[in-house]
């Protein structure tokens, strides 16, 4: 509730230095106190993505855990389980239309899809989603042919 | 693929945790001098210049995460450890610079998000090697970019209360009053913080003394700026307690009643605090200093409402 007060009312605070950063932090807290079984996930998702082959944490511009492939960011997770990834348009389409994903909390409907990390449950959704998203991340550099369905959007 | 070294045993992982914390307090301190240093430089005016309270956690976040490094901590350890390392900073503070429980309950919560958002930065960033050089200078440059050009921030707290009295009867409890016997009702009046209790006022004119007196014998001199019968009441403050929680910290300046006549028997009374800030993130002190202020206004205007409405 606080977070997407945050995202729609004061998206300017996410302007300043470092206020991203600490607001994520006052979040994780908040999660790994009162949301034991969301941070277990979180935690959990960060290690599995960090066996990636290629794969890196990276400090995500807006609060958050970011996931790099070969330095560029294709997910990151908020300190709430909030979790975003980057997929082909056609692929986030497909994964918003079928209830795996929802659209991105802020960008709607675009490559970016989002997807809430509550329990236990929710892990093996969201790896399919990362190793999606990571595969799509290493796709462009490897197929310069990829059609116009595979493109990113924004 | 080359295997990461293997993890420290656990003596040797107790030490670096608590090497983290001391040598992140250490950078810290020597960081808080050195703007200190700076700021005396660049505000020749101003007794005590602290650096941002933003920043510095921030970099000592990220020193102990440096340290903590071959310990590859996952976000769980890294907020924990972060959490020690506020206790032992607010220990120190406490110690060193007598801070007070006031003090340290405000400080507290940006304190630990700051340390915690520098160590979980630096478990990312320091994972490869490139940016370690980077980092240190830039956070130096930070430190003292936001000394050097730290503007001045004033401010004014604003608050209402509607009184069942006119204003002829509002007035004279405006101007004095004894000691208020309503309990404090502000969570922080009960652990410490200073509440009024009762103004003295030498005369009925600008330029006569007043004395706001606070509980543990605080007491701000003021002077008598504008006299104005039954509308209003300005008074510059030309003293403040010297409380180590108020100086260096926050300045009130100036304080104001207004009496609004609303024509129906009642009376709208204004109570106005001016202040400067001098303590950074600007927008996290003036909150708290907005609570405070308006905690110490509500007291007394109720009780001006309380005396004005229980007239004959």
């Amino acid at each position: 509730m606080i977070f997407a007060f945050v995202v729609r009312h004061l998206r300017w605070f996410a302007h300043i230095p470092l206020a991203p950063q600490v607001f994520d932090a006052l979040l994780l807290t908040w999660t790994a106190l009162f949301r034991r079984q969301t941070f277990a996930a979180i935690m959990e998702v960060e290690a599995f993505v960090r066996t990636l082959p290629g794969v890196s944490l990276c400090a995500h511009r807006f609060g958050g855990t970011g996931f790099a492939c070969d330095g560029r960011e294709f997910a990151h997770i908020h300190g709430n389980g909030l979790l975003d990834v980057r997929l082909f348009a056609e692929e986030a389409r497909a994964a918003v239309a079928s209830g795996r994903a929802n659209v991105h909390h802020v960008l709607g409907a675009s490559s970016w899809v989002s997807f809430w990390l509550r329990g236990a449950n929710d892990i093996p959704a969201a790896l399919e989603l990362l190793k999606q998203g990571n595969c799509a991340a290493r796709q462009p550099a490897q197929d310069s042919n990829a059609t116009k369905s595979r493109e990113f959007l924004r | 693929m080359s295997q990461p070294p293997p993890l420290p045993r656990s003596s040797e992982y107790i030490g670096r945790i608590l090497a983290g914390i001391i040598v992140a307090n250490l950078v810290g301190g020597i960081v808080c001098a050195f703007g200190y240093w700076i700021g005396r430089a660049a505000n020749p005016g101003n007794e005590i210049i602290v650096p941002s309270l933003l920043l510095v956690p921030v970099a000592m976040g990220m020193v102990a995460a440096w340290i903590w490094k071959p310990l590859r901590l996952g976000m769980g350890a890294a907020l924990l450890h972060s959490l020690f390392c506020t206790v032992f900073t607010i220990f120190v503070a406490a110690l060193v610079f007598r801070e007070g429980v006031i003090c340290v309950i405000i400080l507290s919560p940006l304190l630990y998000a700051s340390i915690a958002a520098g160590a979980l930065l630096g478990r990312i960033w320091f994972r490869t090697d490139r940016l370690n050089l980077l980092i240190a200078p830039a956070l130096v440059f930070a430190v003292v970019g936001e000394l050097s050009l730290r503007g001045s921030h004033h401010s004014v707290v604003v608050d209402e209360v509607r009184i069942a009295a006119p204003p002829s009867a509002v007035w004279p409890h405006v101007l004095a009053f004894d000691r208020i016997p309503a309990a404090p009702d502000y969570w922080l009046f009960h652990l410490g913080l200073p509440y009024p209790t009762s103004t003295t006022n030498a005369g009925n004119f600008a330029g006569a003394a007043r004395a706001c007196e606070f509980s543990g014998g605080a007491v701000f001199d003021e002077t008598i700026v504008e006299f104005a019968p039954e509308r209003k009441l300005t008074f510059d403050i030309i003293k403040m307690p010297p409380d180590p929680e108020l100086m260096g910290h926050l300045d009130a300046h100036r304080g104001q009643f207004e009496l609004r006549d609303n024509g129906d028997g009642t009376t709208t009374l204004v109570g106005r605090t001016w202040y400067s800030l001098h303590v950074r993130p600007a927008a996290y002190f003036d909150w708290w200093t907005h609570q405070i202020f308006r905690a110490v206004h509500l007291r007394v205007m109720n009780n001006v409402k309380r005396l004005a409405e229980a007239a004959p």
